[in-house]
């Protein structure tokens, strides 16, 4: 945003609102066309005031019918135009589907970038008001399935702002998903005059340590109501704003995972196949949980009921999004991310013990030489799986300095040192997602044992004691006290 | 308004090189060495007859799959069409992502075309809106099949197109045929003329295999739209001499001799023939038959896809 920019605060409709005129008046190729857009303002009042400053010709009163709403801009886009289109209610927006998915999106790669199609459709989505099926719905996922689309959702007054500007002046469609419960509920500060809001960047609304929540829309809203909540009972929960569905910000949703390792997705949009899944199968791939994730989404339903209790009934709320979060964070670790010091029962292990002439100073030249060992025998710097092992083609020494320096969990290969408080022998056990570790024994007249345990799955018995001596000559190289290099 | 002997002698090399290209693409798709061809035999004189009352450059276009005439009126070379029918990824129109017939050059002013027909007809109201509001003094030329013109989609276009005298011209492709589906299970009425008072808008019926009677009709239509008197409809009779597409086999819907019998009226090439100098047509058949083929030639040896690129283009 703008340095030095005022600041007021407006609600999301006066956002959007304050968006369209701006980039009315700073670029005539922007239309805005819909249905009742004009002498009326919108169903929404979104237009307001643009038909008696811009005039019939930009911004224009259409037919009924959906279906050209869409083509129209299409074609407007495509002759350089930068049209904004309005479908009145997102119900309705199927009929623009044809021309969204298997025209806009498709128009820049099926000329090999001849063509561009730079249009906006901004629609009113959400439940929440009694508005029943046709008036409520919430269709993120429809369109969020769309590559060559992009798919913004704001949930903030700024937001809206400064992702309709983006929206407008991006060279691809974009459809703009405005929860129609924000418009007037939500109230925050927009700052004056031209700013934009990057396409495709989440944003971190609550730092926590204990859980993300990815929301966005009105669910962002009773998301930070629920860790609000949370947080005086002890529960630190981080909300990611999610902000832009189609292309998603991978790296601040993973970034924010990595530091949790627990994830609740939020949306209103009905379960199966929804946006949620998308997000729980990221984080699953990229290996961010301890613990299975949790939806709250609206159940698989073919529509919103009108009457106040029953459709209270169906869609998440903080009290819904505040139960899931109590579950999340009390589900206990498990699988592969398991802490450092978790012993694995599944895990059959194999261990070695030889005796090592050693200075009391050789923690460093113990990485350097269990590194040097690993690199000879991969097997042993591996990750077990029935599907196949993977050899890691680089060596991560994950160090166990005792009770107060655990290992971390994220290495490839564990080395267990506590020094002269230690025990003189025992043998360590292998950390999950790894197949061997060693470990020191406590230094006594310049010579200590070191014992090796290995996945036996992964590794024979007979090269833990060659992997063993591998070990041993790499080590005594590097710090056998100075008796032992006399000898 | 009969055409000068200039007018004439380009109208008959268009149409014959139309043909040439044509039918040699049906061979070669029927020989495997292509995946598709879209023949437009019986239709040319519709696109060629649109195409030179259009102001190439100026005026736009979204066209009709079978209007390869007008495609080359407007000036694109028998090699890109070519191109476009081996789906090599230097194909200008699709670049080796969509089938043959889908054309499309922003450098020659025609708006990409699609597979669901006709969804191009309110693409086309859009940029003829943009023509408007640009004030440029474009026109428009929206072109489809009258099979597609049962879709809402066309119903929608013509209807807003109408209500803000849009600089557009819609030509109905009418050959009777959805691809197998006959014309009475398409629509009630003989013709769909009719349509356009409907809209309020002018409509003409013309007959699609004559040049002159198209390039008059066209021609009217579009001063009207440039001069602000809004679209008109074109009702504009052919005959599909052809199968709908090289996966289409019509004797299992039509009697071959009914197609005989209009080739021997209704020939588009044969009727602009009549109004050339024959040792003129002569030249010009050898000249767009030496053209098909090495058009043809160069363009199979075009290299295919390469992989490392197949995921461009979905974004900017």
């Amino acid at each position: 945003m703008s340095d030095g920019a005022a600041i007021r605060e407006l609600t999301v409709i006066e956002a959007v609102r304050e968006a369209l005129a701006e980039e009315m008046a700073r670029d005539e190729r922007v239309i805005v066309l819909g249905e009742d857009v004009g002498r009326l303002g919108g169903v929404f009042r979104a237009t307001e005031g643009l038909y008696g400053r811009f005039g019939a010709q930009r911004v224009v009163d259409m037919p009924m019918a959906e279906t050209s709403i869409a083509g129209v801009a299409v074609g407007l886009a495509m002759r350089g135009m930068r049209p904004v289109a309005e479908i009145q209610f997102a119900d309705f927006i199927h009929a623009s589907m044809d021309h969204l998915v298997g025209e806009a999106a498709k128009i820049r790669w099926r000329t090999g970038g001849d063509w561009s199609c730079p249009m906006v459709l901004r629609t009113a989505y959400g439940g929440g008001f009694r508005g029943g099926p046709y008036h409520s719905q919430s269709v993120e996922a429809y369109y969020a399935h769309a590559p060559g689309l992009k798919v913004v959702a704001p949930s903030t007054p700024a937001d809206a702002k400064g992702l309709l500007l983006a929206a407008i002046r991006d060279p691809d469609p974009v459809l703009v998903l405005e929860h129609k419960r924000t418009y007037r509920a939500i109230r925050g500060e927009v700052p004056e005059g031209d700013y934009v809001v990057p396409i495709g960047a989440a944003r971190v609304a609550r730092e926590g340590r204990d859980a993300t929540v990815l929301a966005y829309g009105m669910m962002l809203h009773e998301s930070l109501a629920a860790a609000e909540g949370l947080a005086e009972e002890g529960i630190d929960v981080e909300v990611v704003d999610l902000r832009t569905l189609l292309p998603l910000d991978r790296a601040t949703i993973l970034a924010s995972l990595e530091r949790t390792r627990r994830l609740c997705v939020v949306h209103e949009d009905t379960l199966t196949m929804g946006l949620g899944a998308e997000l729980c199968a990221l984080a699953a791939e990229a290996g961010v949980l301890d613990v299975p994730p949790v939806r709250v989404a609206m159940p698989d339903l073919p529509g919103i009921p009108v009457d106040d209790v029953l459709e209270d009934a169906v869609l998440p709320n903080r009290a819904t999004i505040r139960e899931a979060l109590v579950r999340l964070v009390s589900r206990e670790r498990s699988g592969g991310a398991a802490p450092a010091h978790a012993y694995d029962p599944a895990i059959p292990q194999a261990s070695s013990v030889i005796d090592v002439a050693l200075a009391e100073e050789h923690t460093r030249a113990a990485i350097a030489a269990l590194a040097e060992a690993a690199r000879a025998f991969p097997r042993c710097n591996a990750t077990f799986a029935w599907s196949g092992i993977v050899e890691h083609p680089d060596v991560i020494v994950d160090l166990d300095l005792g009770p107060d320096a655990p290992a971390a969990g994220r290495g490839t290969i564990t080395l267990v040192d506590y020094g002269p408080e230690g025990s003189d022998l025992a043998i360590p056990f292998v950390r999950p997602g790894q197949t061997a570790a060693v470990r020191i024994g406590a230094v006594r007249d310049g010579r200590a044992y070191v014992a090796c345990a290995v996945d036996h799955r992964a590794v024979d018995g007979a090269d833990v004691g060659r992997f063993l001596a591998a070990f041993k000559s790499a080590l005594e190289r590097r710090a056998a006290p100075e008796a032992a290099r006399a000898r | 308004m009969a055409l000068s002997r200039e007018q004439r002698e380009r109208a008959y090399r268009t149409i014959a090189l139309s043909r040439a290209l044509d039918e040699r693409m049906w061979r070669l798709a029927r020989a495997g060495r292509a995946h598709f061809a879209v023949p437009c035999s019986g239709h040319e004189a519709i696109g060629a007859g649109y195409a030179f009352a259009m102001k190439p450059r100026l005026d736009w276009l979204a066209p009709h799959y079978r209007d390869l005439a007008a495609l080359l009126a407007l000036g694109m070379p028998p090699r890109d069409v070519m191109l476009c029918f081996f789906s090599r990824p230097s194909d200008p129109n699709a670049g080796g992502r969509q089938p043959y017939a889908h054309f499309g050059s922003r450098a020659l002013h025609v708006l990409s075309q699609q597979g669901p027909q006709p969804n191009h007809c309110s693409h086309g109201v859009g940029c003829a809106w943009g023509s408007k509001l640009l004030g440029d003094g474009s026109v428009t030329v929206i072109a489809f099949g009258d099979g597609g013109a049962q879709k809402g989609e066309v119903h929608e276009s013509m209807n807003l197109a109408a209500i803000h005298a849009l600089p557009c011209v819609f030509v109905v492709h009418r050959n009777g045929w959805t691809q197998s589906v006959e014309r009475r299970l398409e629509y009630a009425t003989e013709t769909l003329v009719e349509r356009a008072a409907g809209y309020g808008m002018p409509g003409v019926s013309v007959d699609g295999s004559d040049v002159e009677a198209m390039h008059a009709a066209a021609s009217e239509a579009v001063e009207r739209a440039r001069a602000g008197g809004g679209p008109t409809l074109v009702d504009a009779s052919c005959v599909r001499f052809m199968p709908n597409t090289s996966n289409d086999d019509d004797t299992r819907y039509r009697d071959r001799s009914e197609v005989d019998a209009a080739r021997a009226s209704r020939d588009p090439l044969a009727r602009t023939r009549a109004l050339v100098d024959p040792r003129f047509a002569e030249a010009v058949d050898a000249e767009c038959a030496a053209l098909a083929e090495e058009a043809a030639e160069w363009a199979e040896a075009q290299p295919l896809g390469d992989p490392s690129t197949v995921l461009e283009h979905a974004y900017a």
